[in-house]
């Protein structure tokens, strides 16, 4: 491959400001996963078909495959490590414990920055704004009638003024309370 | 011959719980949040191309894959590619110390092709280079001259109706001598008889398609050479022992010299089986040859090419009943079409003869299968491994018999299904653990199924509802395909916590937490206390494969009789220190006591500091080993699975009269599983197994040129369900008639989940627009639909 000059790139991930230099091509998915670590940002297609990388750019869902790092100089991205403050779980997180919507995990991040991002602009989605909203992502496990559910439950966590859960008191609770 | 000691174990245990309701147990059949959650939701490295980061100075791997299906390779130059800036090296098959072939069932599939190639997925060549992109640049560079061949797509060109004679034709296989890759049979009663007596026959033809995995997370694996010469992966596998086999093979070297780990696997639904093969031996090859840890991913284009499909079959039924609906006899010819590698083929083949003829009594039967190459995309393990398939045919065919009788459809199920104390076509006597009756009329009463097969069926505007259903059985593990075995350690460790090592792996349907229920029951533990251990080929032993919903069965025995003998042992000390029967001893940790006097108490870790302190080994393998199953290949009586999960699924669907568009609506789903020791899995099962078949119902295929390539392989073009295809609701319901040697009664659930789906679909949309013998292909997709709609008169237009 051709050499490039590197671009000098700023990115405030999760919080932290990160000043770096990448080649024009480099994306947003490998900036995130191999130069920054948030391996929480899944590669599933690289194509912006399934949803799995799907990180917030200045709070709005974007794929991170389809996105070039050198394109988002300034913005604030936020991946699944940062949800929540260090030993919390945002309720989005929460709510996908508590309706079992977890299977093999993959497309769990992805699934869980769009349920933030829709809850963020609309507190209290109907059932079609969810599934319309969520049909950005696929689970091929097939766990899409409990993310409807995830998505009432943290949208009730939220009205509640419940935004953060203790992990380690998640972590103990075998038995799930779970409205059901 | 005496019952080895596992089965007395497992026997023992059905026998002591079995008059049990579920929710009796302490840990059985509990919403308990599965051991990984936790971890998942806050996006931990867990995955395999997660940990690269973690690898220093590692080489980048891709694969040069051939321009034509069906070609023979005169001369392959990679010069220019070896120059590329940043390649390290090109691998030809000439580079193989061992035996160039991963395959899995028959030695028929070369790593690194360098004679012939016989799909659109076969490699010539694998780049290595200092990084992805050089690797991926380069592959346009290699060079290589092929001698263009027909591609043949077409089953029917290699095989005839009639008894399957093979035709002939230019051999895809020539070193095969065939291009058959199996045949079965099964012979029963007297079909001639059986058609004299008939008052009605039914006869039609069927197709199923290609269906792929599109499992998540694409394959990967990492490998690298230890100071020793061994050789370590970690890869994206289904079944570790199989790809240290694999391996092993392709190096030339011991097992013992190949250690295979998985880490978590973003989803697996019998893909991740064979392909692993494929690229961990890539990797290990690398890494041998260049010195360096070697990465490979495929793209999900490079996916789809390369991995197998479910196996497209075609079909001719005729069923042969008595006025009243009682099934006299079934004749049939199969053909499922492997794709240019036998792949786990073979073993497809006999699993879809078995279960050919349905759930029923079926006294006479003849019915003829084969397994034949084409130059499709080669067709492999995929949940219901051939049942899907089959079921969709004879369960069309018990809705057309329906019909032709004027009976309903369930009552002519419920007529001729098998219950406790029958004989399977196969001559296998069920004498327990037949719930089907019960799975059926749970789905029946639920969905309110005579009023609405009623009310459904009639146009209203664009639109008409329909109502379909389907009965199934399915074999537990992996009966006569193979050694039937299954392993499992527990170690309790001095502070009181439990490590539980598997060879199994969990696809991410949450398997292994069924397993670690068990453990938990039978030692009196919270599931909290177990440390699952992911498989690690040098930590744990043979397991067998990840395959066949065996893990509750196989593994939840092994772990069962391990956990049990354990028990047993701390039982004894624990009646020593505190002074009354074994039997008395009650666990629940942190609690140990007698059951008649609570103050004679100690605590679960002071059992365990005692344990070692008093000689006590805390550590226990557990083995099983199914009993050993019968087939004659003559005549395909037998025993061939040690037991069946049984199940019913009505589906309610609305089909658009404009488009062809099918919905589904609600769907109930009812599966005898013996007993439930997962809740939460099963009910995911339930659902997700439902929204997978959906999309075989209705909109999943692999759709090949006529020079064999692949139109779609990607996301956008190989259609999967999303949320907004989703059904309003799934119910699921569990039936727990329990089978006497699974664990605390279990059989298994996850083939089970998809196996009637597409059966059930198809038979709502034949009621939906009264279509009787045109719905007998899937996918439904609208423009099929349409054609029937046409064909019927109902389209609006």
């Amino acid at each position: 491959m051709a050499e490039y000059k590197p671009i000098p790139v700023t990115l405030i991930v999760n919080g932290k400001e990160y000043k770096l230099e990448v080649p024009p091509y480099e994306r947003l998915i490998d900036t995130l996963r191999y130069r920054l670590g948030f391996t929480s940002v899944k590669e599933g297609c690289g194509r912006g078909e399934c949803g799995t990388c799907i990180v917030l750019v200045n709070g709005r869902p974007r794929h991170s495959c389809l996105t070039l790092t050198a394109t988002v100089d300034g913005a604030e991205i936020t991946t699944v490590e940062g949800l929540a403050p260090k030993g919390k779980l945002h309720a989005v997180q929460k709510a996908m414990l508590d309706t079992h919507g977890v299977q093999c995990g993959f497309c769990t991040p992805g699934i869980l920055l769009m349920m933030k991002a829709l809850l963020d602009r609309n507190p209290d989605p109907s059932d079609e704004e969810i599934k319309e909203w969520l049909s950005s992502n696929i689970c091929r496990c097939g766990s899409y009638l409990r993310y409807l559910k995830a998505v009432k439950l943290a949208a009730k966590y939220i009205k509640e003024g419940k935004i953060y859960f203790d992990e380690e008191e998640a972590r103990k609770t075998l038995i799930a309370n779970i409205p059901r | 011959m005496s019952k080895p000691y596992y089965v007395e174990i497992v026997e023992k245990v059905f026998e002591k719980t079995k008059d049990m309701r579920t929710d009796e147990f302490k840990w059985l059949g509990k919403i308990i949040q599965r051991w990984d959650a936790v971890d998942k939701v806050t996006g931990k490295p867990l995955f395999t191309l997660d940990l690269v980061n973690r690898i220093r100075d590692a080489v980048f791997l891709y694969t040069v894959r051939t321009k034509y299906a069906h070609a023979r390779i005169k001369k392959i130059d990679v010069s220019d590619a070896a120059r590329y800036p940043g390649v390290i090296r090109v691998i030809t098959a000439k580079d193989i110390p061992g035996v160039n072939d991963v395959g899995y069932v028959i030695p028929d599939q070369p790593l690194i092709a360098d004679k012939k190639v016989r799909y659109i997925g076969d490699t010539v060549a694998v780049i290595v280079a200092e990084n992805y992109h050089a690797a991926v640049e380069a592959a346009d560079l290699v060079s290589v001259e092929y001698e263009p061949l027909r591609p043949i797509l077409d089953p029917l060109e290699i095989v005839e109706w009639g008894g399957l004679r093979e035709k002939e034709h230019e051999l895809i296989h020539e070193e095969r001598g065939s291009d058959v890759v199996s045949r079965y049979k099964i012979r029963r009663g007297d079909i001639k008889k059986a058609e004299q007596e008939a008052a009605v026959i039914v006869e039609n033809e069927y197709r199923t398609p290609f269906q792929e995995h599109a499992y998540l997370e694409p394959e990967a694996a990492i490998a690298w050479v230890e100071a020793d010469g061994s050789v370590s992966i970690i890869a994206s596998t289904q079944c570790p022992f199989d790809v240290r086999k694999a391996v092993s093979q392709v190096l030339g070297l011991p097992f013992n010299k190949v250690r295979v780990r998985v880490p978590l696997l973003g989803g697996g639904f019998g893909g991740k089986e064979d392909v692993a093969n494929d690229i961990a031996s890539k990797a290990a090859l690398a890494a041998v040859l260049t010195g360096r840890p070697a990465i490979i991913f495929h793209t999900r284009e490079e996916s789809i090419i390369g991995h197998s499909k479910r196996h497209p079959m075609i079909a001719r039924y005729r069923h042969m009943a008595r006025r009243d609906g009682t099934l006299l006899g079934v004749e049939a010819e199969i053909i499922l079409d492997t794709g240019a590698y036998a792949s786990l083929g073979p073993f497809v083949g006999w699993r879809a003869i078995v279960h050919s003829t349905g759930p029923y009594k079926v006294p006479n039967a003849k019915v003829d299968l084969a397994v034949v190459y084409t130059n499709h995309v080669y067709a492999g393990a995929f949940r219901g491994f051939g049942s899907p398939q089959v079921t969709f045919a004879f369960e069309r065919q018990m809705d057309l018999l329906a019909e032709e009788l004027g009976i309903d459809p369930v009552d002519l199920r419920l007529k001729n299904i098998l219950r406790n104390g029958d004989r399977t076509v196969h001559g296998q006597l069920l004498d327990h653990g037949v719930g089907l009756e019960e799975a059926i009329k749970k789905v029946v009463e639920a969905s309110n199924w005579y009023e609405k097969r009623k009310l459904y069926g009639k146009p209203q505007g664009n639109i008409v509802r329909g109502i379909g259903i389907s009965a199934f059985y399915h074999g537990n593990s992996i009966g006569a395909e193979g050694a039937d075995f299954s392993t499992a350690t527990i170690i309790i460790n001095r502070d009181g916590t439990i490590t539980y090592r598997t060879g199994l792996t969990d696809f991410g349907q949450g398997a292994q937490q069924g397993i670690m229920n068990i453990i938990a029951e039978v030692l009196g533990v919270p599931p909290s206390y177990i440390h699952l251990e992911p498989p690690d080929t040098s930590a744990t032993p043979d397991a067998g494969p990840t395959v066949a919903s065996r893990s509750t069965v196989m593994g939840g025995n092994a772990a069962l009789v391990a956990a049990y003998r354990l028990r047993e042992r701390l039982n004894k000390l624990a009646a020593e220190l505190l002074g009354c029967s074994e039997d008395e001893i009650v666990i629940d940790a942190p609690d140990v006591y007698c059951r008649s006097d609570k103050s004679l108490h100690m605590t679960w870790q002071e059992l365990v500091e005692q344990a070692f302190w008093k000689g006590v080994p805390l550590q226990e393998f557990g083995y099983f080993r199914a009993p050993p199953a019968e087939w004659d290949e003559e005549t395909g009586q037998g025993a061939p699975y040690m037991h069946y999960t049984f199940g019913a699924v009505v589906t309610e669907v609305v089909v658009d009269l404009e488009t062809g568009v099918v919905r589904v609506e609600r769907a109930y789903t009812a599966y005898d599983i013996g007993r439930v020791i997962n809740r939460v899995g099963a009910e995911l099962h339930a659902e997700g197994g439902f929204i997978q078949g959906m999309g075989y119902a209705l909109m999943e295929d692999i759709y090949h040129s006529k020079e064999g390539y692949v139109y779609n392989k990607t996301l956008s073009t190989y259609h999967v369900p999303l949320m907004l295809d989703t059904p309003e609701e799934i119910k699921s319901f569990f039936v727990e008639a329990g089978f006497k040697r699974g664990p605390f009664g279990a059989k298994g659930l996850g083939e089970p989940s998809i196996t009637g789906i597409a059966a059930s679909i198809a038979n709502a949309v034949a009621h939906a627009l009264s279509a009787g013998k045109l719905i007998n292909a899937i996918p439904l997709t609208p423009d099929r639909v349409y054609m029937v709609i046409k064909k019927k008169g109902l389209n609006p237009f």
